[in-house]
């Protein structure tokens, strides 16, 4: 789907990315994203994704907004005891462009997710379900100074293969926000078809000197590295 | 020392992708007092990074947007919006209010002025910019370590360096960058040790690889010249 004129000048200062460029930017429109997790730490990066021109978001997430969630970057005082699935919708919408935003996406041909999962049994799962279905996924876990962040294009291996996290603190302030970023950073270069080369996955450990990355590695007999049956 | 955030002020230049970042984090952690300092309107290519800006905002002056929407966010807290250019807001009363300040400009002609002020007001200074998918911070304690003159000594000549008209700016890379410097503004206004304090950190998003370089005092640095003490917080 090539952009449109008004596309082409929102997103002009993307498009003359080299690595981005105007091919990319047209695949962030077309892409469809699940994001699994609407709370305070998925804020950051829901905005980021609207912002850099997603063409859908379909927000997966069953609790109220609560006090970690409000005042944030998404969520004012008065969303506070709302659904987080109803109360994103609006700020989200609120940055305009091509954008739709939608509850779930069960039965959507999905491009993408990226994960916020509050324990790692339910980031498991998610990350799991993204496998099943061939979606390239990024997970996000705050917590300390930064975090990590574990990125799987389709093919890569997968987060289990990243191992276990590091033990870690809640997020210090502004910590979680950062590392929130840097997952819709890294889900972004891969739906624009951005990084090199293609099918690497790699875990970013976000401290306080920035982040540093490796490549993952597939444990011997990880189911993700099975041929789908 | 001993001041707590909700007393807090933070200075922060550039009210784009950078700076509306800044902005959000330091809200979002209870500051008290924020000024913001820029000059310009949204346009359209402007909605593709600052997390505070919509379509609404388009043709609004860039900090009344910025400072309308943390309102609404965070009605705790203060913020006095100054709609001019950074280069031309350092005056020193300013400066002496602030807690920390954070140059989000990314622009050479405003980075060494507002280096040359926090050094010369002994205010701790943040600098964040960004191009393409490459993002670089670095901190400066006046006094303590080096500042941006001890590392370029000045700015470049015009045309030398691609910028983001150039070479493109990737939103989310801006708002990532931002985002660090408003943690490293934290550290700083809650007197923790700075993370990137002398140390300049450059990270490019394709290969995920930071690499960070000391920054020492220069003998003879025209900006650490002019450095007042380092002072507490106001």
């Amino acid at each position: 789907m090539p952009l449109t004129e008004a596309d082409a000048g929102r997103y002009a200062r993307h498009a003359s990315v080299a690595a981005v460029g105007a091919e990319g930017q047209a695949r962030l429109r077309a892409a469809r994203v699940q994001v699994v997790g609407a709370g305070g730490e998925a804020g950051p990066a829901l905005l980021c994704l609207a912002q850099a021109g997603v063409g859908a978001l379909y927000l997966d997430d069953e609790a109220d907004v609560g006090p970690e969630d409000a005042p944030g970057w998404l969520y004012g005082p008065e969303r506070l005891g709302e659904l987080r699935l109803l109360a994103a919708l609006e700020p989200l919408r609120r940055t305009g462009g091509p954008l739709r935003v939608r509850p779930h996406g069960t039965g959507v041909d999905l491009s993408a997710a990226l994960i916020f999962a509050g324990t790692r049994g339910i980031a498991l799962l998610a990350a799991d379900r993204a496998r099943l279905a061939a979606l390239p996924h990024v997970v996000v876990e705050p917590r300390g100074e930064g975090g990590r962040v574990v990125s799987v294009p389709a093919g890569a291996p997968c987060y289990r293969c990243a191992g276990r996290p590091v033990l870690g603190g809640p997020p210090a302030p502004g910590a979680a926000a950062a590392a929130g970023l840097l997952g819709a950073l890294e889900l972004l270069l891969i739906l624009a078809d951005a990084l090199p080369p293609p099918g690497e996955g790699r875990c970013l450990e976000l401290g306080p000197a920035g982040p540093q990355a490796r490549a993952t590695v597939r444990r011997s007999g990880c189911a993700c590295g099975r041929p789908p049956a | 020392m001993g001041r707590t955030l909700r007393e807090s002020t933070a200075l922060v230049y550039g009210a784009g992708a950078l700076g509306g970042a800044a902005c959000l984090v330091l809200a979002s952690a209870g500051l008290g007092r924020l000024v913001v300092v820029d000059q310009g309107a949204v346009e359209p290519a402007d909605l593709s990074g600052q997390p505070l800006f919509g379509d609404a905002d388009l043709g609004r002056r860039w900090v009344e947007a910025t400072a309308d929407r943390l309102g609404v966010l965070f009605p705790g807290l203060r913020v006095e919006a100054r709609d001019e250019r950074p280069e031309a807001a350092l005056d020193p009363a300013l400066l002496a209010g602030a807690g920390v300040v954070a140059d989000c400009t990314g622009r050479f002609s405003a980075m060494f002025p507002v280096n040359d002020a926090a050094v010369a007001a002994g205010r701790p200074l943040v600098h964040a910019s960004a191009v393409g998918l490459t993002a670089h911070l670095l901190t400066v304690v006046p006094g303590s370590t080096g500042c941006l003159r001890c590392l370029f000594e000045g700015p470049p000549p015009p045309g030398a360096v691609p910028g983001p008209a150039q070479a493109g700016l990737f939103g989310p890379l801006a708002a990532f960058a931002g985002a660090l410097a408003g943690r490293e503004a934290l550290r700083l206004l809650a007197g923790e040790p700075p993370a990137l304090a002398g140390r300049l950190l450059a990270y490019e998003a394709r290969s995920a690889r930071s690499r960070s370089l000391p920054v020492n005092r220069r003998p003879g640095c025209a900006g650490c010249a002019a450095a007042a003490p380092p002072g507490g917080s106001p």
